[in-house]
């Protein structure tokens, strides 16, 4: 299906669920962090396949990405993506010591994979359960790049079927009156042909 | 002021010098320089996969491999260069996630070398200089009027191939 064809309806239909999703996953989230967690409205781009890097603040920009593929009745990606000083924050938080520097040592990669695992799981479980159908996601992968390196493979599997990627993005941020914010994008980047399978089981009016 | 301009995903662009062409943040996909030193006229590509899939029609030329470096060897053959002068380096290619390709060479990166390699072989063009593989990020920056092409990191200091 045409990405750009998509009807009012559709991508209302998509940003609901997508919206109980995140919820969910703000809850798990925020229950790991022990503070409240903000989440904007999510917001559905369909861009050309290289306008994407744009999209997450530009190809060159150094970025802390964790990818997981979605496994199940619909397939695509999840891509988390921290601006490097938010996810040392988060790492501050979660460890409970001070976590700086350039590179993320074992301990602290592997608890930003966690978190990814945790996020996407809560998110996949609330939208399997609406949709019907079984939604798991992979084992975590993090890069810690430009953000262009980061996301290239999965354009390079979303271009073996067209040129545009539909992105459905939530900003969320972490409040904590005594910290500076901790923010990240969560994006959900569907395979264009499971897409249609998600839209057929969000009863979404075409 | 020399004149840099920003060659995109599955773009291609062919220039004369003096003028830079730049690429960002290449992970598995490969950027492709191709260069008359005579004439001082060169291109770059951004591809992402090797070849397009058996019996496509329309294809985005540039988006692969193989018809981005015959586009641009065509292009630049128009504008004067000599298939036979011609040189090309070759970045990027990398396995970001090695839990993604276990084995590297099985990974989209690897093919994307590999094609460029048995391509530019079979045309003739000599593959002067090439930095991929690996599992990080680079961004090309091809100058026209030397030919030099710089090869930047986070992790390390730049490369010049």
């Amino acid at each position: 299906m045409p990405l750009d064809r998509l009807s009012e309806g559709q991508l209302d239909a998509l940003k609901e669920i997508s919206n109980i999703g995140m919820g969910h996953a703000a809850t798990a989230l925020s229950q790991l962090v022990g503070d409240r967690v903000d989440l904007r409205v999510p917001k559905i781009t369909i861009a050309r396949i290289g306008e994407v890097p744009d999209l997450l603040g530009g190809a060159e920009r150094v970025v802390i990405g964790v990818v997981l593929q979605i496994l199940g009745g619909a397939r695509g990606n999840i891509l988390l993506i921290f601006p490097r000083e938010s996810a040392f924050r988060l790492l501050s938080v979660l460890l409970d010591r001070e976590e700086k520097g350039d590179v993320l040592n074992e301990l602290a990669s592997s608890t930003l994979r966690e978190v990814g695992n945790i996020l996407a799981s809560a998110y996949l479980g609330a939208l399997g359960s609406l949709l019907g159908m079984t939604l798991i996601p992979s084992v975590p992968l993090l890069a810690h790049d430009m953000a262009g390196a980061v996301v290239d493979h999965i354009l390079i599997e979303l271009s073996r079927t067209g040129d545009q990627a539909l992105i459905v993005e939530t900003e969320f941020s972490g409040e904590r009156s005594s910290h500076p914010s901790i923010k990240g994008h969560f994006l959900l980047l569907p395979d264009p042909l499971s897409l249609e399978l998600v839209l057929q089981a969000a009863g979404g009016v075409p | 002021m020399i004149e840099r301009r920003r060659v995109g995903i599955s773009e291609c662009l062919v220039a004369r010098g003096p003028s830079v062409l730049i690429t960002y943040g290449l992970g598995s996909c490969l950027g492709i320089a191709l260069y008359d030193p005579k004439q001082r006229l060169g291109g770059l590509a951004h591809s992402l996969l090797p070849s397009p899939p058996r019996g496509a029609k329309r294809v985005k030329e540039t988006k692969f491999v193989e018809t981005a470096i015959r586009h641009m060897t065509d292009e630049l053959t128009v504008l004067g260069a000599e298939r036979e002068d011609m040189i090309a380096k070759i970045v990027g290619g990398a396995n970001m996630f090695h839990l993604l390709h276990t084995r590297p060479e099985d990974g989209v990166g690897a093919r994307n070398v590999r094609k460029a390699r048995e391509l530019l072989e079979s045309l003739g063009i000599f593959l002067a200089a090439e930095d991929t593989g690996g599992d990080y990020g680079r961004t090309v920056e091809f100058d026209l009027a030397t030919g030099e092409v710089r090869v930047r990191t986070v992790r390390s200091d730049d490369l010049l191939l």
